[in-house]
């Protein structure tokens, strides 16, 4: 299998994976001001953590009638964009999509990143982070936060495992088959447990819906797609990985498909909403605010943007064209993050008893916080670009069998094309 | 063509390394493991839900020849009760604590909420009250267009209903929290170990009364006006509710609420006693209570 070389200078052997550590020093200046941007992002965001751990919830926007903030939109948000790169990974060993095998390593290692992103809003989010500890001590089987929670932080274990099994090849394409048996239920199972905790709440009629669970998974899955594809764009263009214009179309033309369901399954949820045999008062008031009331500005877009990214990526003349699969993930990861937002704080706009608030905004001390974590996130992923061996080994392509068959290409061939 | 396909997926099968193949049979396996984690996942939840029933029948055969209102005490248990009580009051008793407000006679004048921000050690600053008043239009029980923020009481126009922490038998917010932070004691109080509480405010989002209040500031109360029977340190970044005022209740006096209403629309009592009043009114009035629906079995009673 892997060919044995004289290691470069600079690489540095760890846990089995080779470190290019020369690679940072060869590295141009662009990358290190974009490294830079990230650490600043990330210092604001310590600022931010050690003023909401000194002023506590005082610092926050959020108030008993937003109990929760940008921290649980984010956290919904980074779980689903975590879903991508499982979809894509699981496709290459359970559904044998080859096409997709040189993404593998890319998509496992944002999956693995995004859950962390998710876990450390709600680290951050916690007044007192060590009582996190009675979520292992004295778990309620009755609350949804226990599933999610626990289901997260197993996914990224599995993720960073599934990673380093990939870097490694240890076990074989055998091992990398049976953790995929693991890691897509895993997935499923975390995108369902975080989707209750909106919808098991009888006293939230606007989510209180059995369809808020398929309308997670596919919303999930959408943009985690669409945010992978954008990610691999930046990768090809920097010289990191090498993809096919095919590898794109199959992406893009996934990402449509899983977008027209989500678009279906919300249109579904609406008309039930509003049909008048169907109408509770509740619930119509609330989703109204949807359309045309307060919230219509962040959820009209979704709509929109939806509708469109589905569009741009249908068309037959221009679909294949880089230009139009990047507007139209980048419309749709935007579209599901307002979603995300707009769900949320809509649930909570009208509370219980009735009484409206005012539309949420995140302090300042929220939005730094997120940013920080965002530059987190995005600092692990550019540092690997670097770093990490992202970039399957053209030898482990089709794994032998498929391309003594004769069924499948040789995609390396494609990529010389394209590139 | 489809002979083709046979003979390539045999050729490859053939020649696989490791015994390794796409097959229907490990698709069937993903699938099962799919199934087997949800379903494994649901369990714990399924049984917990259907305990309360179980410890319900149980208790149906002990109060002999009993009250027609024994059947609501059948199913008010303590839920997820550690085992001792919680560290800020005296172990319950053997009531079980109701409350009967009467619709008809209140006239919206707040005095119940400012009696219970003293007696309560509500932060002043905390921008929350445990008693929330709600003005309603005559006609129906329209809580989406209900006024919590009305300016004059008493308007005849209108109608009032007091709404705080119900005690639910079937509490959503003890359910919720993942912690077990909260829970409902033996004699039906729901309440909160301040240190213990995650901050996760999933209790908040689960209950349908808005009941549940989060300190996002440090509550202040002035130094002379505080009750050294209610806990107020470590109260910032959790949450906190109605207790039926567990500090006077469990010794043998009555809520703040109930003292200080001036038209009596409050009752307060022990519903395990057929001759309490709250017992009594049960019997002979016609009752309701606010979100029936939901099936959260609350314990505080509206009469009109």
């Amino acid at each position: 299998m892997a060919l044995v070389t004289t290691p470069r200078p600079g690489v540095k052997r760890f846990i089995s994976v080779d470190f290019d550590l020369g690679a940072l020093r060869t590295a141009g200046t662009r990358y290190w001001a974009f490294v830079t941007i990230l650490l600043v992002g990330l210092t604001l965001g310590g600022l931010a953590w050690g003023n909401a751990m000194t002023q506590g919830g005082a610092a926050m926007a959020m108030r008993d009638a937003y109990p929760w903030g940008l921290w649980f939109t984010n956290y919904m948000y980074y779980v689903g964009l975590a879903a991508g790169g499982l979809v894509v990974y699981a496709s290459v060993h359970l559904f044998g999509a080859e096409q997709f095998r040189p993404l593998s390593r890319l998509a496992v290692l944002l999956a693995g990143v995004f859950v962390m992103m998710a876990l450390l809003g709600i680290i951050t989010d916690m007044e007192r982070p060590w009582r996190a500890v009675w979520m292992l001590l004295t778990p309620n089987p009755t609350s949804p936060f226990v599933y999610t929670g626990s289901a997260a932080t197993l996914y990224m274990i599995v993720a960073f495992f599934d990673l380093w099994l990939l870097f490694t090849g240890k076990g074989g394409e055998k091992l990398a088959f049976r953790m995929t048996l693991i890691a897509l239920p895993l997935a499923i199972y975390m995108h369902t447990t975080t989707a209750f905790v909106l919808s098991m709440n009888k006293s939230r009629e606007l989510w209180n819906s059995a369809m808020m669970v398929p309308i997670f998974l596919t919303s999930a899955t959408a943009s985690g797609v669409a945010v992978l594809l954008i990610a691999a764009y930046i990768l090809q263009h920097f010289g990191i990985l090498k993809l096919t214009a095919k590898m794109f179309r199959s992406l893009s033309t996934l990402l449509a498909t899983v977008i027209i369901i989500d678009l279906f399954m919300l249109f579904v949820e609406i008309l039930s909403i509003f049909w008048p045999t169907s109408a509770k008062p509740g619930h119509t008031m609330r989703f109204s605010e949807f359309l045309t009331g307060r919230y219509a500005f962040a959820f009209v877009p979704v709509l929109v943007l939806g509708v469109t990214a589905f569009i741009l990526l249908s068309r037959r003349s221009t679909r294949h064209l880089p230009r139009v699969q990047i507007t139209a993930s980048a419309l749709y990861v935007i579209a599901v993050f307002m979603k995300r937002y707009s769900l949320m704080s809509m649930g909570f706009a009208i509370n219980p008893l009735g009484q409206y608030a005012p539309p949420y905004a995140p302090s300042l001390t929220e939005g730094l916080l997120a940013i920080g974590i965002l530059s987190l996130g995005m600092l692990i992923v550019t540092v690997s670009a670097k770093v990490l061996p992202l970039a399957v080994p053209e030898d482990e392509y089709g794994h032998g069998e498929a391309l003594e068959s004769g069924r499948l290409e040789p995609i390396a061939d494609g990529a010389t094309e394209s590139g | 063509m489809s002979d083709n396909k046979k003979l390539d997926s045999k050729g490859s099968e053939a020649t696989a390394p490791e015994g390794y193949t796409y097959s229907r049979r490990r698709f069937v396996e993903g699938i099962g493991v799919v199934v087997g984690m949800v379903a494994l996942g649901t369990v714990p939840a399924l049984l917990s839900a259907q305990a309360p029933l179980v410890v319900a029948s149980g208790n149906g055969s002990e109060p002999e020849g009993g009250d027609v209102l024994d059947y609501i005490l059948e199913e008010d248990h303590a839920v997820n009760y550690p085992g001792k009580p919680v560290s800020y009051a005296d172990p319950a008793g053997s009531e079980k604590w109701a409350m009967v407000i009467d619709v008809k006679a209140c006239v919206g004048c707040r005095r119940c909420v400012y009696a219970c921000v003293e007696e309560n050690n509500i932060g002043r600053n905390s921008g929350f009250t445990y008693i929330q008043v709600l003005e309603m239009e005559l006609g129906k029980v329209d809580i989406e267009h209900a006024n919590l923020e009305y300016e004059e009481a008493g308007s005849p126009d209108k109608w009032y209903m007091p709404v705080q922490c119900m005690q639910c038998a079937k509490p959503t917010c003890v359910y919720g929290c993942p912690v077990i932070a909260t829970w409902k004691e033996p004699d039906g109080i729901v309440v909160i170990d301040y240190d213990k509480c995650i901050a996760c405010r999933n209790c908040l989002v689960t209950c349908p009364y808005d009941a549940r209040h989060f300190n996002w500031v440090e509550p202040e109360v002035p130094e002379d006006e505080r009750n050294p029977d209610v806990p107020l340190e470590e109260k910032a970044g959790v949450v906190e509710k109605c207790t039926f005022c567990i500090q006077r209740t469990r010794n043998g006096g009555t809520t703040a609420c109930t003292e200080a209403c001036p038209v009596g629309a409050r009752t307060f009592g022990d519903l395990s006693d057929p001759e309490s009043a709250v017992s009594i009114l049960l019997k002979t009035r016609r009752v309701w209570r606010l979100k029936e629906e939901y099936g959260n079995e609350p314990m505080i009673w509206y009469v009109g």
